[in-house]
C-alpha cells in the first residue's frame, strides 16, 4: 500500500511538473516560425489599426506590456530580466531615467529620420546624451488649462488665475501627477523655465498651489478625468490637454483646451530600444515604421488619445487624407499652426526638476494632496 | 430556525435586509450590462442608441481571447492547489497538535494583509531572481499565498463545526487515519471545499495587481481591463463585465445544480436534527 | 477529552511507521512550505528592501536608514495612518451590519436549497471584474447620474455624491460584501438547531436566543466577517481613487505616491511594512477573541 502510494505520488509529481512546464512555457516559444516583438507602452498604443501593418508585412508578432504610470513602467524595466522587453514607449522625461538606469540602447542617428523633424525637435532635449539619440521623438501635445464649455468660457481659461475665483470652489480637478500640476502653476507664477526654480521661486511656488487646495475637487487618473470634466463634475482641470478632451470631443462633450496667456506646457512620448533586447533589428524597423507617414498619421488619430507629430511627411500626409483632424490638432501645413506657438515661447517642455530633487517636488504634491 | 420558533424581528425585516444587499450586489452589474449595449463611448443616462459593436470589437480581439485563456488557467490552477493546501491546513489545524501549530496560522493569516502593489513587485523581485518572472506559473504562484488563506478560513469554520472526537473514535475502533478522513471529515466538508474552491478562483480570476508585476507579457482578464480603463474607457469594460458575469453565473449555477442533486441531504441534514 | 496529539493510537501497531509518521505530515506541510517559498521570501525581500538605497533611479542593495527616517519624518503620515484605518474599521463595521440581516434570512428563513441558491448568486458579482463593478458605480453617484437624477425627482438638489465616503465605502462594500456574506450565512446555519429549541422549550424569548444563544455561537464567522472586511478595505486603492476621486489620502495610494519620487520603493516599502504590521495587531487581537474558548 506505501508502495502503491508512492507510485501514485510519483506518477502525480510528474503529471504535475508536465503540467507546470506547459504552462510555465512562454507563448512566445509555441508560436510557428513569426517572430515575437515585445513592447512596454502607455495604454493604447497597440490597437492593432496601428501595428496591424506592421505585423503583417514583417511577419511579426507585437506582444505589448501596457503600463498605466511612468513609475510602474520603471519598476517593471528594473525587476525584468534583461532584454524582457524589445521596445519601451515613454514621456520623454522617463527617457532620462531610463537612460541614467542603464535600462535602454543607444541608437544610430542614421537610422532614423531625424532631418524630417521639424527643427525644434531634433536634438531633442534629455534624448541625446554624448552625441548619441537614446530615443526617437514619435508625438507629442500641449499642456494648458482643459475646461468644460457649460461651467468655463474661453475667455475666463485665457488665466490660469481664473481656477481661483469663488465660482469654480470645489471645482478644480488635478490630474494627479505632480509636474504637470506644478509646471502650469509655475508659469502662472511668471516663471521664464518653470522647472528650473530657486529657493525663493520654489517656495512661493509651493504657496501658490496651497492657495488652490480649497477650490480642488479630487485627483483623477486618466479614466477619472474623463468622467469629471465630461459630466461638469469638475470645471477645469490644470496640466492637461488634448489627449483628453480631444478624446472627449470626438464624442460629443462640450470641452476644450486652452492654453492661458501665462503659456503652456509640452508632453513628449518617445521610443527606446531595451537594453540586450534580442531582436533589434526588428525593433529599429518598428521605431522606423512609427516615423513613416503612415505611422506618424496613425499615431497622431490614436483612439486611446491624439497627439501632434514632429515630421514634416507626417504633417503632409495628414493634410491630405484627414484635413479636418490636421486643422482640429492645429497642424495646418500652411498657415498657422502649433508649431507658431512653440516658436513666440508660449510653450516650455515639461521636464524634470532642475535645481530641486524630483522627490522634493514629489513630496509637495503629496503634503499637497493631504491638506 | 426550527420551524415552530418565532424570529426575534418580524421575517419581512430580513427579508428587506436580503433584498437590500441584492441590490447593492446587483445595480453595477445590471448597469455594466445595459451599458454593454450603449452605442456612446461613455456611459450616461441619455443613452442615444443601441449598438452590439463593443462585443464585436471584444470577440474579435485576439489579445482579449488570449487573455480569457490565461485567465482561465491561472485561476484553475490557483483554485486546485490553493484550496489542496487550504484544506490540508485546516485539517492539520484540526486534527493534530504539531510544533508551530500558532506560527502557521499566524504566517497564513498575513498574505491578505500586504498591499498588492508592494507584495506585486516584492514577488516580481523574486520571481526574476528565481528565474520564472513572466510566466503563468509565477502568476499562479503568487495566487494561490493569497488565496489559500481564504480556502483555509473557509474550511476550519466548517471543520469547527465537527465533533473532534468522532474521528478519535473511529480510529480507536481501528479504522486507519484516511479512512477516517475520507469517511466523516470529507463528507462533512465538502460544502465548505466546493465554496473555497469557488472562491479562491474568483480571488485569482479577479486579481490584476499582482498579475500585472508579475504576469510580464501575458495579460489576464483583470489586467486588460484595467489598461482600458486607465488607457482607453469605452464599452468594452462593460463588455467584459457582462460576459465573465453570465460565465459565472452559469458556472455557480451548474455547481448548485449538481449539489442540490447529489447531496439533498447534506445541507439539511441539521434542519431535520 | 482525548489528546489527538497522538493520532492512530491503536491502528498505529497495524500500518508501518513510516506512513504513521508521513500522515500528519502530509496535512501539517504544504501550506507552510508553500507560504515560506512563495511570501516570506519576498516579504523578506520587501523587508531587505527597506533598506536599499535608490542611485540613478535604480533599486540598489544597501544597508541604510535613509527610506525609514523619511517616511517615519512626514508630518502627515500619522493623519494618513487613521485616516485609513478609521475609514476602512467604519466600512467593515457597517458592512457586517449591513450583510447580518441578510445572512440571517438566508441561514434562518429560507429553505436550505433557497439558502444554497441564495448563496450562490450572492457570490457570483464575486466574479464579475471588479474594477468593471467600481467603474459602474460612477454612473449612478455622478452629478445627473441615477442617485441624483431620483432626489432631484423629489425636489432636492441631487449633487454628486463622488468623492464622498458614502461612495468609498460603496466601493469597499462591493469589495467585502460577498466574502462577509459567505462567512456569516455558513457561521449561522452551523449553529446547532438542537441548542436554539432548548432555549425555546426552556421559555428563552426570541430576542434572548438571538442574542444569548444564536450570536454568541456564530461569533467566530461574524467576527471573521468583520477582519475580512476590514482587510479588503484597509488595502483597497481603487475605489479611493475612481469613487473617493483621491479626496481621502489612505495609506495605499501614500504607497503609490511615494513611488513616484523617481522610484522611492524603499519608502513605500516602508509605509507597507507599517501597514502590515498595523494589520497584523487587528488581524491577531480579533481572532484571538474570535476563537477564545466560550465560557
Amino acid at each position: 500500500m506505501t508502495h502503491n502510494s508512492i507510485t501514485t505520488r510519483r506518477r502525480l509529481i510528474k503529471g504535475g511538473l508536465a503540467v507546470a512546464a506547459s504552462i510555465a512555457t512562454p507563448a512566445i516559444l509555441r508560436a510557428q516560425g513569426r517572430r515575437d516583438l515585445s513592447i512596454l507602452t502607455w495604454a493604447g498604443h497597440a490597437d492593432p489599426d496601428v501595428i496591424g501593418a506592421f505585423e503583417e508585412t514583417h511577419n511579426v508578432r507585437i506582444r505589448a506590456k501596457e503600463y498605466v504610470g511612468g513609475d510602474q513602467m520603471l519598476a517593471q524595466m528594473a525587476q525584468s530580466p534583461a532584454g524582457t522587453y524589445d521596445l519601451i514607449l515613454s514621456d520623454a522625461e522617463y527617457v532620462v531615467q531610463l537612460q541614467q538606469a542603464g535600462f535602454i540602447e543607444p541608437l544610430a542617428p542614421e537610422d532614423y529620420p531625424f532631418d524630417d523633424f521639424f527643427p525644434e525637435f531634433q536634438n531633442f532635449r534629455g534624448h541625446w546624451f554624448d552625441g548619441q539619440p537614446y530615443a526617437v521623438f514619435l508625438r507629442f501635445g500641449f499642456l494648458g488649462l482643459s475646461h468644460n464649455r457649460t461651467a468655463m468660457s474661453e475667455a475666463e481659461a485665457r488665466s490660469y488665475r481664473t481656477m481661483w475665483e469663488p465660482r469654480h470652489q470645489g471645482r478644480i480637478g488635478h490630474f494627479d501627477w505632480h509636474l504637470p500640476n506644478l509646471g502650469t502653476l509655475s508659469l502662472l507664477n511668471g516663471n521664464p523655465s518653470p522647472f528650473d526654480l530657486d529657493e525663493a521661486h520654489w517656495a512661493d511656488l509651493t504657496g501658490t498651489m496651497m492657495s488652490l487646495r480649497p477650490q480642488v475637487r479630487g485627483f483623477y487618473d486618466y479614466g477619472g478625468m474623463l468622467s469629471a470634466l465630461r459630466s461638469g463634475e469638475v470645471s477645469a482641470i490644470p496640466g492637461i490637454g488634448d489627449w483628453i478632451t480631444g478624446v472627449l470631443a470626438r464624442d460629443g462633450a462640450d470641452v476644450t483646451t486652452t492654453i492661458p496667456e501665462e503659456g503652456g506646457l509640452q508632453w513628449t512620448e518617445s521610443l527606446s530600444i531595451g537594453a540586450r533586447s534580442g531582436n533589434q533589428d526588428l525593433a529599429r524597423s518598428f521605431i522606423q515604421y512609427m516615423l513613416s507617414p503612415e505611422g506618424q498619421v496613425k499615431t497622431a488619430t490614436l483612439k486611446a488619445y491624439p497627439a501632434m507629430i514632429p515630421t514634416r511627411a507626417g504633417w503632409a500626409k495628414l493634410n491630405d487624407e484627414l484635413p479636418g483632424e490636421a486643422r482640429r490638432q492645429n497642424m495646418a501645413l500652411n498657415g498657422p499652426n502649433a508649431l507658431d506657438e512653440i516658436r513666440a515661447g508660449r510653450i516650455r517642455l515639461r521636464e524634470l526638476p532642475v535645481q530641486q530633487s524630483l522627490e522634493i517636488w514629489n513630496d509637495a504634491w503629496t503634503r499637497y494632496k493631504n491638506a | 430556525m426550527p420551524p415552530h420558533l418565532k424570529h426575534a424581528l418580524p421575517i419581512a425585516f430580513w427579508v428587506a435586509g436580503l433584498a437590500l444587499v441584492f441590490i447593492l450586489l446587483y445595480a453595477p452589474i445590471l448597469s455594466a450590462v445595459l451599458f454593454s449595449f450603449s452605442a456612446d463611448r461613455f456611459p450616461s443616462l441619455s443613452m442615444s442608441g443601441f449598438s452590439t459593436q463593443w462585443y464585436a470589437q471584444v470577440l474579435t480581439d485576439r489579445a482579449m481571447l488570449e487573455a480569457l485563456w490565461n485567465s482561465l488557467t491561472v485561476a484553475g490552477f490557483t483554485a486546485l492547489i490553493a484550496t489542496a493546501l487550504g484544506f490540508a491546513a485546516a485539517y492539520a489545524d484540526y486534527r493534530f497538535r504539531f510544533f508551530g501549530q500558532k506560527a502557521v496560522l499566524a504566517l497564513a493569516l498575513l498574505p491578505p494583509t500586504v498591499p498588492l502593489v508592494i507584495l506585486g513587485l516584492a514577488m516580481l523581485a523574486f520571481f526574476s531572481r528565481i528565474g520564472i518572472a513572466g510566466t503563468l506559473a509565477a502568476v499562479v504562484a503568487a495566487h494561490v499565498v493569497i488565496a489559500a488563506p481564504f480556502a483555509m478560513a473557509v474550511c476550519r469554520l466548517r471543520l469547527a463545526q465537527l465533533d473532534r472526537t468522532l474521528e478519535t473514535a473511529a480510529q480507536n475502533l481501528g479504522a486507519p487515519p484516511h479512512s477516517a478522513l475520507g469517511r466523516i471529515v470529507l463528507p462533512h466538508t465538502v460544502p465548505a471545499i466546493l465554496a473555497a474552491f469557488l472562491i479562491t478562483f474568483a480571488v485569482s480570476f479577479d486579481e490584476y495587481v499582482i498579475s500585472w508585476f508579475t504576469g510580464g507579457l501575458n495579460q489576464t482578464i483583470p489586467v486588460a481591463v484595467l489598461t482600458t480603463l486607465q488607457g482607453q474607457v469605452d464599452p468594452t469594460i462593460h463588455v467584459i463585465g457582462t460576459l465573465s458575469f453570465t460565465v459565472t453565473l452559469t458556472l455557480v449555477l451548474i455547481a448548485l445544480a449538481v449539489v442540490l442533486r447529489q447531496s439533498g441531504g447534506a445541507m439539511s441534514k441539521e434542519e431535520t436534527s | 477529552m482525548n489528546s489527538p496529539a497522538l493520532p492512530a493510537r491503536t491502528s498505529g501497531r497495524r500500518l508501518p511507521f513510516l506512513f504513521r509518521r508521513t500522515w500528519p505530515a502530509l496535512w501539517i506541510l504544504p501550506m507552510p512550505v508553500w507560504l515560506l517559498l512563495f511570501f516570506a521570501v519576498p516579504l523578506g525581500l520587501l523587508v531587505a528592501i527597506s533598506f536599499w538605497s535608490v542611485v540613478n533611479y535604480r533599486l540598489t542593495p544597501d544597508a541604510t536608514l535613509a527610506a525609514w527616517r523619511h517616511v517615519l519624518g512626514l508630518d502627515f503620515l500619522w493623519a494618513s495612518f487613521w485616516r485609513s484605518y478609521g475609514l476602512s474599521m467604519a466600512s467593515a463595521v457597517v458592512i457586517s451590519l449591513l450583510a447580518f440581516p441578510a445572512s440571517y434570512a438566508m441561514a434562518f428563513v429560507a429553505a436550505p436549497r433557497q439558502r444554497l441558491i441564495l448563496l450562490g448568486l450572492a457570490i457570483a458579482p464575486f466574479f464579475t471584474s471588479y474594477l468593471v463593478r467600481i467603474y459602474s458605480w460612477q454612473v449612478f453617484l455622478t452629478e445627473g447620474g441615477v442617485i441624483s437624477s431620483i432626489v432631484q425627482a423629489f425636489g432636492g438638489k441631487g449633487d454628486s455624491l463622488l468623492n464622498t465616503y458614502f461612495a468609498l465605502f460603496l466601493g469597499h462594500a462591493t469589495l467585502a460584501l460577498p466574502v462577509v456574506l459567505i462567512l456569516q450565512t455558513i457561521a449561522l446555519a452551523n449553529v446547532d438547531r438542537t441548542g436554539i429549541s432548548a432555549a425555546a422549550n426552556l421559555g428563552a424569548r426570541p430576542r434572548a436566543i438571538l442574542f444569548r444563544v444564536i450570536l454568541p455561537a456564530a461569533r467566530p464567522g461574524l467576527t471573521l466577517g468583520l477582519l475580512f472586511a476590514f482587510l479588503l478595505s484597509y488595502a483597497e486603492f481603487v475605489s479611493a481613487s475612481y469613487l473617493g476621486g483621491g479626496a481621502f489620502q489612505t495609506l495605499p495610494i501614500l504607497v503609490t505616491d511615494l513611488v513616484r519620487a523617481g522610484q522611492q520603493w524603499p519608502r513605500a516599502a516602508v509605509v507597507s511594512l507599517l501597514m502590515i504590521a498595523s494589520l497584523l495587531v487587528t488581524a491577531f487581537v480579533t481572532v484571538l477573541w474570535a476563537y477564545r474558548e466560550k465560557g
